[in-house]
């Protein structure tokens, strides 16, 4: 409970970026006293009042949302109450189950593939420039076309064959901020660093092991955050533009018939879908990139 | 005997627009430290580079024990102003580096690994990462991976330079120490040192003799020899005698030229 609460308010703070990449120097006793002082640090914070403040605000809108919404707009405003109640409703019947694994098997599959292709490209394009200029023109011209424009073309290049198209929205949508954070990240390698390893007689797999993928990562990881809303945006607007499946079906099914509290559970679920993935990211960024994990 | 040997070497930069050094030629002899004192951006990190063949000269050669250097070589071993050590990798790790390139086995790699970060006072912070350790410690890091390759030449590029006035006279007394140290000393690790440095106290202190380099296109302005006897301290050095005759004869040198 402490530790998510402490992750939560150092994320609110400014928390990891690509600028943390240098370190600053201080003592390993200034280190440990600052661990140490974490816990009054959030101390501090209950008491001067952020969580309750945030807290507060949401049991307001909430609040106001139940009592007053429905008086304002029957037929939108419908009250948190009949949300969940709706969400219960969703699950009795198994819908939800079904349309929410068919939605995250797709974007598991889509945003793997763009993951793999995207570091791949990204590194081999960050490490050697003919292939960076060959890609550059390419990379650059797909990455500025709107991605939904996209969409319809490879809605028709799959012939409309079940998930196919759906994975290839979602690898589409995630792979740019991959592959191009990748690659500004291999391309931004401290060159002193790069030396260093010469200086020592590296391999160059021991090259990419101990300097290239470690050094990337920052952005790497960035690139991982900013892919994972673009995926979720691709899994939806496939799914309301190439074939009615998953959680965006039931958005559709429910706004047509204008069951709006059934509506938003779906919409509830892609959200919380978000906050998930981006939690598990943190987590692995906690295995793979311990050095980012420090107080600034 | 003459370990590195400097002749006619001419690096240009910006395609030969600028001239960092030309012709020069100078000689590290076995078992001494010389020290290369010059004004900033003579090129004394290019020269540094160019003995270690990270850097290719425009002309002229570079020979250590009479072979042509071409890429960096096992038995020599470099400590970087910048320390260069990998963020991401603790202490240990960053220490084990060069040796685990070199193709150590394990057990040998973990025991010089003990050996040296002990040797430079890391003893302890094995598992801290470099960015919990003050600019002294990671450069003691930074020597400690130098030296675990038990190189017989060290080439330190202004190892001390980015550090504070005090911290860097701790340093260098603790690279007195260990250089004077007769196992390392005498026993294979570095018996021969290039210290390239832009301060005259730390040439004095450190060096057995100081090639004072002109400013661009930097030659030899002149090679003196540090009269006083080791073992030496800082303070020992900084109270000798000679050291503020030495200071005054590479003062004049450098400030002549630069006044021209």
């Amino acid at each position: 409970m402490t530790e998510t609460v402490t992750r939560q308010a150092r994320k609110t703070e400014g928390g990891v970026g690509l600028g943390d990449g240098l370190a600053p120097t201080l003592d390993p006793e200034v280190a440990v006293v600052r661990a140490r002082t974490v816990t009054p640090d959030l101390r501090r914070r209950l008491l001067s009042g952020d969580l309750a403040i945030r807290a507060a605000s949401v049991i307001a809108v909430l609040a106001i949302w139940e009592f007053f919404g429905p008086s304002l707009n029957r037929l939108i405003l419908r009250p948190p109450s009949q949300i969940v109640a709706a969400f219960f409703d969703l699950l009795g019947n198994g819908e939800l189950q079904v349309a929410l694994v068919q939605s995250v098997r797709m974007m598991a599959i889509g945003f793997s593939i763009a993951l793999v292709a995207g570091l791949f490209i990204g590194i081999a394009s960050g490490r050697w420039r003919i292939l960076f200029n060959v890609l550059d023109p390419w990379v650059s011209a797909l990455y500025s076309v709107p991605a939904v424009a996209l969409v319809p073309l490879i809605a028709v290049a799959f012939r409309y064959e079940g998930e196919l198209p759906h994975i290839a929205t979602i690898a589409l949508f995630a792979i740019f901020p991959i592959l191009i954070n990748t690659q500004q990240g291999v391309r931004n390698i401290d060159p002193g660093l790069m030396e260093v390893a010469r200086a020592f007689n590296t391999s160059e797999r021991r090259l990419w092991l101990d300097v290239i993928v470690p050094s990337a990562m920052p952005f790497i990881l960035a690139g991982v955050r900013l892919a994972i809303g673009r995926a979720l945006i691709g899994m939806i607007v496939a799914q309301f533009l190439i074939s009615l499946l998953g959680l965006g079906y039931l958005i559709v099914v429910y706004q047509n018939t204008f069951r709006i509290d059934k509506m938003f559970v779906p919409v509830i679920v892609v959200s919380a879908l978000g906050v998930v993935l981006m939690g598990l990211v943190q987590f692995v960024e906690g295995r793979v990139a311990p050095w980012l994990r420090r107080e600034q | 005997m003459n370990r590195i040997v400097v002749d006619g070497a001419t690096k240009r930069f910006g395609f030969g627009a600028l001239t960092v050094f030309a012709e020069l030629e100078l000689e590290v002899r076995d078992k001494e430290t010389l020290c290369i004192l010059g004004p900033s951006g003579c090129g004394k990190t290019t020269l540094l580079r160019c003995m270690h063949g990270l850097a290719r000269l425009d002309d002229g050669r570079v020979l250590i024990d009479d072979v042509e250097v071409r890429a960096p070589r096992r038995n020599v071993a470099m400590v970087f102003q910048h320390f260069g050590l990998m963020p991401w990798k603790r202490v240990a790790e960053n220490v084990a580096y060069g040796v685990e390139l070199a193709g150590l086995a394990r057990e040998q790699v973990s025991e010089r690994v003990s050996r040296y970060t002990e040797m430079v006072g890391l003893k302890g912070f094995e598992r801290s990462y470099p960015y919990q350790l003050s600019g002294g410690m990671q450069q003691r890091a930074g020597l400690a991976r130098a030296l675990a390759l038990e190189p017989d030449i060290l080439l330190m590029d202004e190892p001390f330079g980015s550090l504070d006035a005090q911290t860097r006279e701790i340093l260098q007394d603790e690279l007195l120490r260990i250089l004077q140290t007769p196992g390392v000393r005498g026993g294979g690790a570095p018996s021969t040192v290039v210290f390239i440095t832009h301060s005259i106290e730390e040439a004095i202190a450190l060096g057995d003799r100081i090639v004072v380099l002109t400013s661009r296109p930097a030659r030899v302005r002149e090679t003196i020899t540090v009269d006083i006897p080791r073992p030496r301290t800082v303070a020992g050095v900084v109270a000798h005698p000679r050291f503020v005759e030495l200071r005054d004869q590479c003062w004049r040198l450098l400030r002549e030229r630069m006044t021209a």
